[in-house]
């Protein structure tokens, strides 16, 4: 189905096309990195959102990584498969241009999204502003966190906990370009199935370009240029 | 170029080129383009891993598996987790290959340093003051609660005689090697027995049907491959089993994962479509529970109808398959075959036949029957839940015959569990001696309350009591005290409001405790126990895996917490023991009890480990690693030897019992443990409670109760973080829903004539009709109306187990409404459950 010129669609994606041009130049990192997740194989055992509260010290309520149940059918024709998400790292982070304090940065080396707890105003525009439900009021101080892609561990040379905790080992992170390519050597990829940039009901790409690629459920592929459509 | 960078880019092993253009970028910025990063936690200062102390250990819960935990510490304080990284084994960060995987913790353990700080956490001994159940105690010195244990104890067997105490520890804080609390070898055990007051609780509540099986069919327990050998199969039948929630293994999930990349296709037997049956993208047959006997019969009627079995195998391996493998004494016995066949009751057990009893196509089960016939090496893992039933031991029986006679057994990529038991650890550091599970009477685990409140009017067959050789046999226990060891077995076992009942009863009941548990309110004493992160052991694989973990003290014990080797050591001192309770102990080891418990380590290690399993690791040395990982020389699969090599199996006829020769011999069943008459061949027996029964008429619903991801049994239900990531809830099918008028997230009320509980509803089209799922272990929460409103199912079982022992926790009819009463999922409160957002596709 194509779009007729007035459609509403149109004039909020010429708007964003719009504010983006006249608010903000992103930081063109050297390497981006990205999260890699199979939707199938995954068993949806949260073992990563855990690793992630604890390593963060969160209480219940902020999570920086949700994996989210989806299914769908009729009994008995049913099926089911995963969604697994934290930030995404976009490369055109919807968030960062909302922030009054100049809090969220992006990374030069590395294209993490990042938020400067000690510039936290905690207004939670950036909430608002994702598509994908990154950032994540934490009410015990007031702020707004998300995923840093454990940077620190990033600088050790290690990767981030939840891709260390992933019993299933389909959680991954790498350089999302060399992910995408299928260059990229990781047990999150099976032998033969290659990844998509987005599926059912996720925003469009094109409106972040969030550095996060999936190895897709037959039920969940969308034809990636036409999702605004299929919606 | 940095170091790190380096390290990065080699680890993530990105090609030349992009690590090239990578560093120049690098240099562009050292080259005079600013770039400023701001902080990056959300608390400064952070504290970053390589500024910790890293000590390796485990989680210790029963669980069925067992993962390495890996604390980072500052101070006495544990500031995060990690898990396996490949390094502490020797290798290099990130090792993980197929035959030495890493073993990575599930979301239980990456929780554990929130149950370790928990508010629940009991940290200084405490009486009760109020009446017992009310919940209301003060804390007390340890001398004092010592003193009135021990004087208790004194008291109650001077008046009641040696059966007064009952054992009901279990392993909530079991499997180390020093540490234990199960019945056969566990410290309270040890303890009662030696002191001679001791009654033991035999039947295993996960387990007790399959046990049944595995030992009358195989003659042990050690049924089981170990988990690497599923990557081999080309076919895997889950028949009831849930991996990707229970994780049974250290990696039995993922090397089933490796199956599917091999080609393997996945079969679930089950009334849900779980987790496991979408990862693997599984043949979903939906199932009626409590029928699966009869559907195993019918694939057997199948096979032999089509002649497809593996006669050689059956013919050189089993007896009492079909006439020709009858031995001389049962010639005039049924065998199995004919059975099948109907030539005894004229019924032959087709897939016609069970179609009506299951609710599964007949077409579907030849389907099956012919995939499993024809596919070489497949595996049909028949799971412990489906035994957990009314004559559930009949299903685990049925399915070791169907294993048999297609000839998956001792294979590579086939499976003959049951059990499934695989690889032996050495898993005692103290004297399994004389001493070891002395009973003076052994009843079934779940009829205690029946006891307690039918003395002395009780039969022994309805308390299962185990047989005894001396004059004592048939005695029945005159039950007045309890000791918890590492269990909340009062929110656990079956028919709570009969425990509830038969609890008003006791004069003593003891809970040794990390956590203040649901049991622990109705007892009169709680002494604070010390987590595995406050003492040293080492850790075993729980089912299945090939490897030892180091276990010592991470931090100093919380509040006044002391290990039960302690307390139990004290306690034997103070009742005249002590020296034999614990040999290598002095008298002050209540409060000095590390290098006491460094020598019964290094001992085993040396003794055990090193002289017997061939490992060359100085025990200084596994210390420092803090992991020892085996390479086995073979997979590991059970029955290799008997099929290859002509080894006898453990059952009296040294074959695959399908006649068991030791139930054929049984005369009088009511002075077997059983009480009840068990069929020498395996059958279907229409259980108590089913969609087949009348009772359907006023509880339309059967009621399920599987083990959750999110806790293990009990344990893990006060951790806020897990909680928040799923819901105690009912599942019901989505044309169940419509009918009753509930939507997901509604409150409904679920009963039957044994008590009811409150809980929120799920809708999926992922469960059954007619069948109703509540994950087992929440704590329970009554309202003055004895309502629970947490929805621990256990209020609507029904103690009466199955004659081999079997708990029928699935053996549940209910029926179900919405309801204006309150469900309260927790001690504490919280944010609601945000698992129910992005559900369903059609809540977008």
């Amino acid at each position: 189905m194509s779009e007729t010129q007035s459609s509403p669609l149109k004039i909020i994606r010429d708007a964003i096309k719009r504010h983006k041009r006249e608010t903000y130049t992103p930081v063109v990192p050297d390497v981006q990195f990205g999260f890699v997740h199979n939707n199938v194989d995954c068993i949806g055992c949260r073992a990563c959102e855990i690793a992630c509260k604890d390593k963060n010290g969160l209480n219940p309520g902020p999570r920086f990584r949700r994996v989210q149940y989806i299914e769908g059918g009729t009994f008995p024709e049913v099926y089911a498969y995963k969604l697994n998400m934290s930030c995404n790292h976009c490369a055109e982070p919807a968030c960062l241009p909302t922030c009054p304090t100049g809090a969220i940065f992006k990374r030069k080396d590395n294209g993490v999204v990042d938020i400067d707890s000690t510039l936290c105003i905690g207004c939670r525009r950036c909430e608002a502003a994702c598509p994908y439900g990154a950032p994540q009021f934490d009410p015990s101080d007031g702020l707004v966190k998300k995923c840093n892609m454990c940077i620190d561990e990033l600088e050790a040379g290690r990767k981030p906990y939840c891709v260390m905790a992933c019993m299933m080992r389909v959680l991954d992170i790498g350089p999302i370009d060399q992910i995408r390519a299928g260059a990229y050597q990781t047990k999150a990829i099976g032998p033969g199935e290659t990844t998509v940039r987005a599926v059912k009901n996720l925003a469009n790409p094109e409106l972040t370009n969030p550095s996060i690629a999936f190895v897709p459920h037959n039920k969940g592929r969308v034809e990636e240029d036409s999702q605004q459509e299929e919606n | 170029m940095s170091n790190t960078a380096k390290s990065l880019a080699s680890r993530l092993n990105m090609t030349r080129r992009s690590f090239l253009k990578m560093s120049a970028g690098t240099m562009a910025i050292a080259g005079g383009l600013v770039h400023r990063d701001g902080k990056a936690f959300a608390y400064e200062p952070y504290l970053r891993d390589d500024d910790l102390t890293t000590v390796v250990t485990s989680c210790a819960h029963n669980c069925g598996s067992r993962h390495m935990l890996v604390a980072h510490k500052k101070g006495d304080v544990i500031v995060r987790l990690s898990t396996d990284t490949g390094e502490y084994q020797g290798d290099s960060w990130n090792t993980d290959t197929e035959e030495v995987p890493q073993l990575r913790a599930c979301l239980r353990g990456r929780s554990y340093r929130s149950r370790l700080y928990s508010a629940e956490r009991l940290l200084f001994p405490m009486m009760r003051v109020g009446e017992r159940g009310e919940g209301k105690f003060k804390r007390v010195s340890w001398e004092e609660a010592l003193s009135f244990v021990a004087e208790k104890m004194e008291y109650i067997k001077e008046k009641y005689g040696p059966t007064a105490l009952l054992d009901q520890s279990y392993a909530g804080a079991s499997w180390g090697v020093l540490h234990k609390s199960d019945q056969i070898t566990g410290l309270l055990g040890r303890f009662l027995g030696m002191y001679g007051c001791r009654t033991s609780s035999w039947s295993v509540p996960s387990y007790q049907g399959t046990t049944f099986s595995s030992r009358m069919t195989f003659g042990t327990i050690k049924d089981g491959n170990e988990d690497d050998t599923f990557a081999h199969s080309k076919l895997i039948i889950m028949w009831g089993w849930n991996p990707a929630y229970t994780f049974h293994g250290g990696n039995t999930f993922y090397y089933m994962r490796l199956a599917k990349q091999r080609g393997c296709k996945f079969v679930l037997i089950d009334p849900q479509y779980t987790d496991s049956a979408s990862t693997y993208d599984a043949w979903w047959i939906p199932i009626r529970p409590n029928t699966d006997a009869a559907m195993l019969a019918a694939m057997a009627h199948y096979i032999f109808v089509n002649n497809l079995q593996d006669q050689e195998f059956i013919d050189k391996f089993t007896q009492g398959m079909d006439a020709g493998t009858m031995p001389d004494w049962a010639k005039d016995r049924e065998n199995f075959k004919d059975y099948i066949l109907g030539t005894y009751d004229g019924q032959p057990k087709s897939p016609e036949w069970a179609e009506p009893i299951c609710g599964v196509k007949a077409a579907d089960i030849k389907k099956l029957a012919e995939m499993y016939a024809t596919t070489k090496p497949a595996a049909l893992k028949a799971s412990w839940a489906p035994g957990r039933n009314a004559y559930g031991e009949q299903y685990n029986r049925m399915a070791a015959a169907v294993q048999a006679m297609t000839g998956n057994i001792g294979v590579l990529g086939g499976c003959s569990e049951g059990v499934g038991k695989a690889w032996s650890p050495k898993s005692s550091a103290y004297p399994q001696d004389k001493y070891k599970n002395i009973w003076k009477q052994s009843i079934k685990s779940d009829r205690w309350a029946h006891c307690v409140l039918n003395y002395p009017n009780v039969k022994r067959e309805e308390i299962g009591l185990w047989p005894r050789s001396d004059n004592t046999d048939g005695q029945i226990p005159n039950i007045k005290g309890i000791f918890w060891q590492g269990s909340d077995w009062f929110n656990q076992l079956t028919n709570i409001n009969k425990e509830i009942e038969a609890i008003k009863k006791l004069e003593l009941v003891v809970c040794m405790d990390s956590t203040i548990t649901p049991s622990g309110l109705w007892a009169d004493i709680l002494l604070p126990i010390a987590t595995h992160f406050e003492r040293h052991d080492a850790a075993l694989p729980w089912y299945k895996g090939h490897y030892y973990i180091h276990r010592p003290k991470v931090i100093e014990p919380l509040g006044e917490s002391k290990t039960d080797f302690q307390v139990f050591t004290e306690l034997a001192y103070r009742l005249g023991f002590g020296e034999k309770y614990n040999p290598k102990a002095t008298r002050d080891y209540f409060d000095n009890n590390e290098e006491v418990d460094e020598v019964y380590l290094r001992e085993w290690w040396e003794n055990q480990v090193m002289a017997k399993q061939h490992v060359e690791l100085t025990w200084e040395e596994f210390k420092k690693r803090g992991v020892y990982k085996f390479k086995l020389k073979r997979p590991h699969i059970a029955f290799q030897d008997n099929v290859e090599k002509g080894k006898k199996w453990y059952t009296p006829s040294g074959k695959i019992e399908i006649l068991s020769t030791k139930l054929a011999r049984y005369t009088d069943w009511t002075k077997t443990a059983y009480g009840y008459e068990i069929p020498a061949i395996p059958k279907w027996i229409e259980p108590w409670e089913w969609l087949g029964s009348e009772k359907t008429q006023d509880y339309p619903f059967h009621l399920v109760s599987p083990h959750p991801r999110w806790r293990t049994h009990s344990i893990f239900n006060n951790i806020g973080i897990l909680r928040e990531t799923y819901e105690q809830e009912v599942t019901i099918n989505a044309s169940d829903a419509k009918r009753l008028g509930i939507k997901t997230g509604d409150t409904v009320e679920v009963w039957n004539g044994r008590g009811k509980v409150v809980v929120p509803a799920y809708v999926t089209e992922r469960c059954m009709p007619g069948v109703a799922v509540i994950h087992e272990g929440a704590w329970m929460d009554l309202d003055e109306n004895g309502v629970d409103r947490a929805g621990n199912p256990d209020f609507l079982t029904d103690d009466n187990p199955s004659p081999a022992g079997a708990f029928a926790y699935n053996t549940v009819l209910v029926n179900i409404k919405k309801t204006e009463l309150a469900h309260r999922p927790g001690w504490d409160k919280l944010a609601t459950a945000r698992s129910q957002v992005f559900r369903r596709e059609s809540s977008f």
